[in-house]
């Protein structure tokens, strides 16, 4: 499950203190981590940092703000199952074709895991255009909103597609598509994938597309459009068969401990024998003509010498001297397989425990795959269709195969205003909440109180802006730093207020339209709740003077546990 | 396992034997020729137990011979892998034992005997326990398991085990006398 691993500032435009940096970012990330979306901590929610879904009830749409990803819970234990399994059986599946010289081609072991752990979590790619508004300063102290864009690139662990065109999961996997080929087609007579092969033309493509959007998935859709118009191309497509796949790991478990326990009591194997002198081989069935009625012992039909017991595979480097000691030490070998596999299998085999009583997602054929997920298309939003920019148009598309898998990015762009800055504040001594999510509210608390945003909106935009450049640690010295920059800006401000009220609110009807307009375009669903939840924002705008500076503290110290961001950062 | 089952079959029968015991003379021919043959498919035919129909005759040319298309009820015997059987010990030696269950020979050799049970040589080889309580040997009566079959046109072949709970020697002729 990943959440955003690196964001990245498209036009850093303010130049910033860099001390004034870690603050935000602090907050940035706490966004990311799900603990921090405890309803219970969370400040009254920003009004306009809701995603359409916030009257749905999900849970995900108590915490504004929060990246959610709410994964069908279903599916990921099955995963897990691949990925051991695929760590334990097919480790060393070596996909040399037989024609290929041994060394032209580097060892290319594991390449099996890596295209079964791709499959998977098929990954998508989002990214979010974030956009936040940043006053600077010019020389006059006017302030000028500036919009900054961060791009996000959020790359979701998902499972959310079960049929993946196979040139597409090359290309991921950085693959040549005849290398992958080779390897889906060993797992598909391993009974792991299905896969199925169509002709089709460009629009058998698209459609595929669409259905995979509609899934979810990040692929831009008209990416194959133009080559592919005029021919029909076979086009394969691969999925994992999770249903199959438990079945298919116990029986290979099965079989295994049964091979070695029969083995063991060398039961039900069949003794071969070998002649000596001229290695012709018999097996048992031979035996009644290879009685001698002279001696105890079988005799060669050819040459008439003794023949000799042939152990089993297993132990036959060992092999060679008295029977006996043969038997004890094989018997020893075998018990020793036996426990390795016992204590080596134990996770595969708890896992399949654990999946026995889930039903196994079941995704059907291709076709019906994509009917399915093209019918929920329509429904969706328009954004479904441009994937890689809409995550939530994407998100709220419910995907038929597994249920309702959403993952909200829930950010707000627009202008950050003071008031936002200060019920970013807010929200941060309760919990962490981006200051962008606040700013709608802020332009309208602004028009109010506009002197004390400056200096929050100062120190938000050089926070955002440099959260990418400075990968620094955060040492108390910036923190500190921080704070006592925050308050200077603050009394500025009040002192100005006075003086700059007129200019300042010259500047707001423009940014105040700026933001809204994107408001309006982005997240539409949200304008309903718009014109109610201002009145709060505004109340909590007003208190914000007081208790800021208690905020400020507790962000300092919060912003200590970089380790903790560490952690949703890995995942 | 025994199976009763319905087999067909051409049978020639020579002129001199058409008259009124026709009939007779061509099911006592039919169970001279079949029983205790080996079908690869069906398996031993232990008895013939009834002749279903008698189809038309058909003279050949030339022999005189008449064909009669036979269908008969017959009990077959065919092991199968994985089976437990009941069979008399024929010969011992140093790699095994064989024994009989029926028209069938089964092999078992050294190591699908029990760990305990040693060969002794001699004047009658046997496998014995350390003890001596148990032994096989040549006119023992084993309790077996069959692990692998060997079907041949005219024979089956079987490896046994007596490796496993429950087989090994059921009567054993030394104690009996």
């Amino acid at each position: 499950m990943g959440f955003p691993r690196h964001m990245t500032t498209r036009q850093p435009r303010v130049p910033l203190h860099l001390s004034l940096v870690r603050p935000i970012r602090r907050r940035w990330r706490r966004l990311g981590r799900r603990p921090a979306c405890d309803a219970t901590r969370h400040p009254p929610r920003p009004p306009y940092a809701l995603s359409g879904n916030r009257n749905s009830g999900s849970p995900s749409s108590q915490c504004a703000g929060c990246c959610v990803m709410a994964l069908q819970p279903s599916i990921e234990p099955f995963n897990r199952l691949v990925r051991l399994a695929a760590r334990a059986f097919y480790d060393d599946v070596s996909m040399k074709g037989d024609n290929q010289p041994k060394t032209s081609r580097g060892d290319n072991r594991g390449m099996a895991v890596v295209v079964l752990d791709a499959l998977t979590r098929y990954r998508i790619y989002i990214i979010c255009v974030v956009s936040a508004v940043s006053l600077s300063y010019d020389l006059h102290g006017r302030s000028r909103l500036e919009f900054a864009r961060f791009a996000l690139e959020a790359e979701f662990a998902q499972d959310t597609r079960p049929w993946v065109r196979e040139e597409d999961l090359a290309k991921a996997l950085k693959l040549h598509s005849k290398q992958l080929r080779r390897i889906l087609r060993f797992f598909e007579e391993e009974k792991l994938v299905t896969r199925d092969h169509r002709k089709e033309n460009a629009k058998g493509t698209k459609q595929h597309n669409t259905a995979a959007a509609a899934a979810s998935d990040g692929q831009p859709v008209t990416n194959k459009e133009g080559e592919e118009k005029v021919k029909m191309h076979t086009h394969s497509y691969c999925c994992l068969d999770y249903a199959q796949i438990c079945d298919v790991v116990r029986y290979r478990i099965h079989r295994m401990k049964k091979k070695l326990k029969d083995e063991l009591d060398s039961r039900n194997t069949i003794q071969h024998y070998i002649c000596p002198s001229c290695n012709k081989r018999y097996s048992a069935f031979d035996a009644l003509q290879l009685v001698s009625f002279t001696d105890e012992y079988f005799h060669c039909e050819i040459c008439n010498g003794e023949l000799v017991a042939e152990s089993d595979k297993l132990a036959s480097e060992e092999m060679g001297d008295g029977d006996d000691n043969a038997r004890k030490r094989r018997r020893e070998k075998l018990k020793d397989m036996q426990q390795r596999i016992e204590e080596q299998l134990k996770p595969l085999v708890a896992q399949l425990d654990r999946v026995k009583n889930l039903p196994a997602p079941e995704f059907g054929s291709l076709q019906t795959w994509e009917r399915a997920n093209i019918g929920a298309f329509p429904n969706g939003d328009l954004g479904a269709a441009d994937s890689s920019r809409n995550s939530q148009g994407q998100y709220g598309t419910p995907m038929p195969y597994m249920g309702e898998t959403k993952v909200e990015v829930e950010m707000l762009g627009d202008g950050v205003k003071e008031e936002g800055a200060e019920s970013g504040k807010n929200g941060s001594e309760l919990k962490v909440l981006p200051p962008w999510m606040i700013k709608d509210g802020m332009n309208l608390t602004k028009e109010q109180r506009g002197e004390t945003s400056k200096a929050s909106q100062f120190g938000e935009n050089s926070e955002v802006k440099d959260d990418k450049k400075q990968d620094s640690k955060d040492d108390q010295s910036i923190q500190e730093e921080y704070i006592k920059a925050y308050y200077e800006a603050l009394k500025k401000k009040h002192d100005e207020a006075s003086n700059n009220k007129v200019k300042t609110e010259v500047d707001i009807p423009v940014s105040d339209s700026q933001s809204e307009r994107q408001v309006g375009k982005k997240y539409k669903r949200e304008d309903d709740d718009e014109g109610i939840e201002w009145e709060e924002q505004q109340h909590t705008g007003n208190s914000t003077e007081t208790y800021k500076l208690a905020d400020l503290n507790a962000e300092a110290q919060e912003s200590g546990d970089d380790e903790d961001d560490n952690e949703w950062e890995d995942g | 396992m025994f199976f009763h089952i319905v087999l067909e079959r051409n049978m020639q029968l020579h002129p001199r034997h058409f008259g009124p015991h026709l009939r007779d003379k061509l099911v006592s021919k039919l169970i001279k020729d079949v029983e205790g043959t080996c079908s690869g498919r069906h398996g031993f035919v232990v008895a013939i137990t009834g002749v279903e129909d008698v189809g038309k005759g058909l003279i050949r040319e030339g022999t005189g011979f008449v064909t009669f298309p036979v269908k008969y009820q017959c009990v077959v015997f065919r092991p199968f892998k994985g089976e437990i059987l009941e069979a008399v010990v024929t010969m011992v030696n140093k790699m095994g034992f064989f024994a009989e269950a029926g028209p069938v020979q089964i092999f078992v050799s050294n190591h699908l005997i029990p760990d305990d049970m040693e060969f002794q040589s001699g004047d009658v080889p046997n496998y014995t326990t350390s003890d001596g309580s148990v032994k096989i040997q040549k006119e023992s009566e084993v309790r077996l398991k069959i692990i692998g079959t060997r079907v041949d046109a005219t024979e089956i072949f079987c490896i046994g085990t007596i490796k496993d709970d429950f087989l090994g020697v059921i009567s054993d002729p030394g104690a009996a006398v």
